[in-house]
């Protein structure tokens, strides 16, 4: 281009005056160009890192993955509290062209949804508009597979799957699992305040459900697990549109934990309690690993994993027999007769003979008071006293003995004590004598007090749990020992319970005991003979019976008048009564007089706890006699005991140990 | 080339040889930045030529032809059009003020049969034209300053109200400085310039408290604290500059862009592309289109300064002013320079109204070019 821009011939005012403009007008251009160009430099250039930073923001999110929560097993590994697939119907907001039809439609498939309405709209008014709400959960695949199938005619509508907590034996293990829950605002408040303000953000995220009761609850954190984090990219509505794997933290899932249960005596134990209100705890006597721990009645724990309709909690709140109290461990009742082992120890420890022999005449004046017994058991010793369960017997002894010995002794076996190793909450009893009356009343001990005591009456308050440790105790005789309840948390096995101080008390003694408690269920005159008879050969079962008396106003006795005043039943038993495996103790809650009441329960558990244990196969020769002295009358070919002696595994372990013999 | 080729009688009006006159350098440049444009669009559309880089594409292939048409209409065709184009713009604008189509809040359209018009784009090319007359008959003395400039005044101000009425402030903006900008070329005396520009300052502080509509005022508002109300109006502002700040030196790369795929970013099709070629291609990606940008508008004046006739300086100079406003009103709001006014990105951002005002234009631009040597009467009748 080499024509000359300007010619001079045509150069007039207008035209230089022009130009000198459009050179203006150029610079000017250029100027803003500059501008322009200098502002990017500063944002992409100086600011990049902090917009950077900012777009990653925006782009990309955590979002917490929630770990597995650990399984709680049975000893044999059973699953007692697993997790299982649950279907969930969620609503976005901002995908629904109206919120109102759309939940017409939901209540349509999914009635439920219908009852919640309100708390529903609600909640989805206080979320944002693109977070999906939770409109129905814990569905069933019908439930599921209905919304599915609408899905496309309902704009908005999303069906999902997740994990929810499942308790496949929904009550024999309620109270000792426990259950979990929708997190509380109260609950965070409460870690918050153990945790230095620190609290995971799992527990944080909507619907999570933590621990609240028995084991769910003491190894929460444990079961928990650590949430991990996947990195997924979001657009500007919080739509995931993709995931980034090379971010994600994988979680680390919960522990399993392993209960020293046995999910088949236990459902024994709930099954033969029937509708009658109590609770049986059996301990392994070797080791202290308890094998059950029931209270009954129970309840569905699995309903309030979902949270519990109002009307069912009532029910299970307002029944009288309460179902949501965990007796084993938090019920408080007197020990009655079963005590009179402690007082026998106690005599025996002070260096009172066994020949020791008081005579009953049904009645016994103290003092200006007069004690009574339920008959005139004549002239006995110690033995035939335990037998026949003579209260004028114990009225004199624990007045000769003196009540600081006696409750000296029953310390020594775990009563008025809390078991950490349990760790559950436990209610620790009363154990009445001149000290804590003092301390608590700040009276003196009245005379007449100590009778009371003798035979487990008085202000003597224990819990089953406690009954059953004490009868094991008795049967091992070596040790102090402690019961386990958790077997390992996370394949880390925890203390067994044997491993324990010495009881330092003399086994002559212990054998003294012992030898009674296998009169009282086969002496003439026991209080249980003929009633604990384990059709298992010559395996026994040793045992002390209670009567605990529930109300002083005397409307009711024994086995009489209105449910709510009767006596409580008690059983302490431990079996084989020549070489101890097991011990127990049961409660019926107003079940009358104790042998009528829990001896047969205690025959049901104890049975089908030692038809189970390869010591006892091996001593009846592999062969597990048919029970004839079930409650129901059996025909000899029943199905169920020679079915599961001929399964291989259990024909193995029992002929092992024949052969070892021979060998 | 040569002068004496289109200078010899009878040769001018081969068609051929006004083809060989076109800038074809200029038309280069648009077709590299509509093309830029059609590409940012592809992948904003997550790589896909619908909805929009197929639309636009075709659009600009088309209207280049135009373009090519229109510089071939001689200087003279144009200059006697000149008036009849602005009144028919004015009336239209009347018609729409009185019967035309509220749209997204505003009465911008009119509606003729299957098709809506703007009328205000019209007036974009109307005015520069009809000041280009204006002045051409005007002596350099008058241009100064005289009383005959209240007519320049008259036609600048009646489009102007009538199309920030409807209410579009974008454009009123947009004919009023490419008006001044054109009386600013036609020689108004720096006196006037200098007092022109205190008194608009000093109305904009009453004309922002009386006169803005709500929703003007807040982008006011936004652009002086965006930092208020993020989720809310200042929204636009700081996702336009996260987009083009984390571009960095060289951007995320073509269809990485995070905040323009994801759509953070708003209008990106629109209003905001230049911020995805910000995080697409980074400072570098930018600087080369501002060039592009900076090297049509250079041309523009270039086409200007050479015409012999003074319409043809006059309306060359008034499109490419009007050209570099809209890159540079459209790259400051964009970037968090100017507040958010509805002014697109010439050839780039989606959408047929503007870019059939721009290639117009740029046929006008093209044929003053085509016919620099025209020599045109001064002072003739109303349409010759």
């Amino acid at each position: 281009m080499n024509e000359p821009a300007i010619f001079f011939e045509d150069v007039n005012e207008r035209q230089g005056g022009f130009l000198r403009r459009t050179f203006l007008l150029g610079g000017f251009t250029a100027l803003g160009m500059t501008a322009l160009v200098t502002r990017l430099g500063y944002l992409q250039l100086v600011e990049n890192n902090r917009y950077k930073q900012l777009s990653q923001h925006n782009q990309f999110n955590y979002r917490i993955v929630q770990p597995p929560r650990g399984v709680i097993k049975d000893r044999n590994g059973v699953v007692l509290a697993g997790n299982r697939a649950s279907f969930r119907v969620l609503v976005v907001r901002d995908e629904t062209k109206d919120l109102d039809g759309t939940l017409n439609m939901v209540a349509e498939l999914l009635p439920a949804t219908a009852l919640k309405r309100r708390q529903l709209i609600a909640e989805i008014n206080e979320s944002p508009r693109f977070v999906p709400v939770a409109v129905a959960t814990d569905l069933n695949w019908d439930d599921f597979a209905r919304v599915n199938l609408h899905a496309t005619d309902l704009p908005g509508v999303v069906a999902d799957m997740n994990e929810s907590r499942f308790y496949p034996f929904s009550g024999a293990f309620a109270h000792v699992i426990g259950y979990v829950a929708k997190i509380s605002d109260d609950d965070v408040k409460k870690i918050k305040a153990t945790h230095n303000g620190d609290v995971d953000p799992m527990l944080l995220s909507p619907g999570f459900r933590i621990g609240k009761q028995g084991i769910e609850k003491a190894f929460d954190k444990e079961l928990r697990g650590v949430p991990g984090g996947q990195k997924v990219e979001v657009d500007a509505r919080g739509k995931v549109v993709g995931e980034d794997r090379a971010g994600d933290k994988p979680p680390t899932p919960g522990s399993d934990i392993v209960l020293t249960l046995d999910a088949d005596v236990q459902n024994k134990a709930l099954e033969v309690f029937g509708d009658d209100s109590g609770a049986a705890v059996m301990i392994d006597c070797r080791n202290g690993d308890i094998l059950c721990l029931l209270s009954a009645p129970s309840f569905d724990a699995n309903a309030f994993v979902s949270g519990v309709p109002g009307p069912a909690y009532k029910a299970w709140s307002g029944y009288d027999h309460k179902p949501l109290l965990d007796k084993a461990l938090n019920g408080l009742f007197p020990a009655g007769s079963t005590f009179k082992t402690m007082v026998s120890l106690a005599m025996l420890e002070m260096g009172m003979s066994e020949h020791t022999t008081h005579t009953c005449n049904q009645a016994w004046q103290f003092g200006n008071h007069v004690f009574h017994c339920d008959k005139a058991h004549g002239t006995l010793d110690l033995h035939r006293a335990i037998v026949t369960s003579c209260d004028i017997y114990f009225f004199q002894t624990a007045v000769a003995v003196g009540p600081e010995r006696i409750t000296a002794m029953a310390r020594r076996f775990g009563i008025n004590e809390v078991f950490p190793e349990i760790h559950i909450a436990q209610s620790k009893g009363t154990l009445p004598d001149p000290e804590w009356k003092q301390r608590v009343y700040h009276q003196p001990w009245y005379a007449g007090e100590t009778p009371s005591l003798g035979i487990g009456q008085g202000a003597l308050q224990v819990n089953p749990l406690q009954l059953a440790v004490m009868c094991s105790r008795i049967a091992n005789g070596n040790v102090a020992l402690r019961p386990r309840l958790v077997k390992s948390v996370g394949g880390q096995e925890l203390p067994r319970g044997d491993e324990a101080p010495p009881l330092n008390l003399s086994p002559q003694y212990l054998q003294i005991v012992r030898a009674a408690m296998a009169g009282v269920t086969s002496e003439p005159g026991g209080t249980a003979t003929g009633k604990l008879d384990l059709s298992l050969g010559d395996i026994k079962c040793a045992g002390k019976t209670g009567t605990a008396q529930s109300h002083s106003g005397k409307t009711a006795h024994g086995a009489q008048g209105a449910w709510n005043l009767r006596d409580h039943a008690w059983f302490i038993a431990f079996a084989p009564e020549d070489k101890p495996i097991y011990a127990m103790a049961v409660l019926v809650e107003h079940g009358g007089f104790g042998a009528d009441a829990s001896a047969p329960k205690v025959r049901e558990i104890m049975r089908a706890a030692l038809i189970k244990d390869p010591e006892i196969k091996a001593r009846l020769g592999g062969v597990i006699p048919p029970d004839t002295k079930a409650g129901k009358p059996t025909p000899p070919a029943e199905p169920d005991a020679p079915v599961e002696d001929s399964t291989p595994g259990q024909t193995a372990a029992l002929t092992t140990p024949t052969k070892a013999g021979a060998a | 080339m040569t002068v004496s080729a289109l200078t010899r009688p009878g040769q001018r009006d081969r068609i051929s040889e006004k083809l060989g006159e076109i800038d074809w350098r200029l038309a280069a440049l648009l077709a590299f930045v509509a093309g830029v444009g059609g590409m940012m669009l592809y992948s904003i559309a997550g790589g896909h030529w619908a909805p929009w880089a197929s639309a636009q594409l075709t659009r600009f292939f088309l209207l280049f032809g135009v373009m090519i048409v229109l510089s071939l209409i001689d200087l003279k065709v144009w200059y006697s059009l000149s008036y009849p184009i602005y009144i028919v713009a004015l009336v239209l604008l009347v018609a729409t003020a009185a019967v035309g189509q509220t749209h997204l809040g505003g009465k911008r359209w009119l509606g003729v049969g299957h098709f809506t018009i703007q009328p205000s784009e019209i007036m974009k090319i109307g005015l520069v034209m009809a000041l280009g007359r204006f002045y051409h008959s005007l002596t350099a003395k008058q241009a100064r300053w005289s009383w005959k400039l209240l007519i320049p005044a008259a036609m600048i101000g009646a489009p102007v109200l009538l199309v920030a009425k409807q209410p579009d402030l974008g454009t009123a903006i947009m004919l009023a400085v490419t008006g001044g900008v054109m009386m600013f070329m036609a020689g108004l005396t720096w006196k006037v310039l200098v007092a022109g520009f205190v008194t608009v300052s000093a109305a904009a502080v009453p004309v922002y408290m009386f006169l803005l509509k709500g929703f003007q005022k807040s982008r006011i508002d936004v652009f002086l604290h965006p930092d208020r109300d993020p989720s809310g109006k200042g929204y636009h502002v700081i996702q336009a500059a996260i987009a083009a700040g984390s571009g960095g030196l060289l951007g995320k790369g073509y269809m990485l862009g995070s905040q323009s795929q994801l759509n953070y970013l708003p209008e990106k099709q629109t209003d905001f592309i230049f911020a995805t070629v910000a995080e697409e291609f980074g400072f570098v990606g930018c600087f080369i289109l501002l060039l592009a940008y900076g090297m049509i508008v250079a041309a523009g004046l270039r086409i200007a300064s050479t015409s012999h006739s003074h319409f043809g300086r006059m309306a060359a100079a008034g499109v490419t002013a009007a050209f570099g406003f809209y890159v540079l009103i459209n790259g400051a709001m964009v970037i968090g320079l100017a507040p958010v006014v509805g002014v697109p990105m010439p050839l780039m951002s989606y959408g047929g109204t503007v870019m059939v005002t721009v290639m117009v234009g740029m046929g006008l631009v093209q044929a003053v070019r085509v016919h620099r040597y025209s020599e045109l009467p001064r002072g003739r009748g109303f349409l010759f």
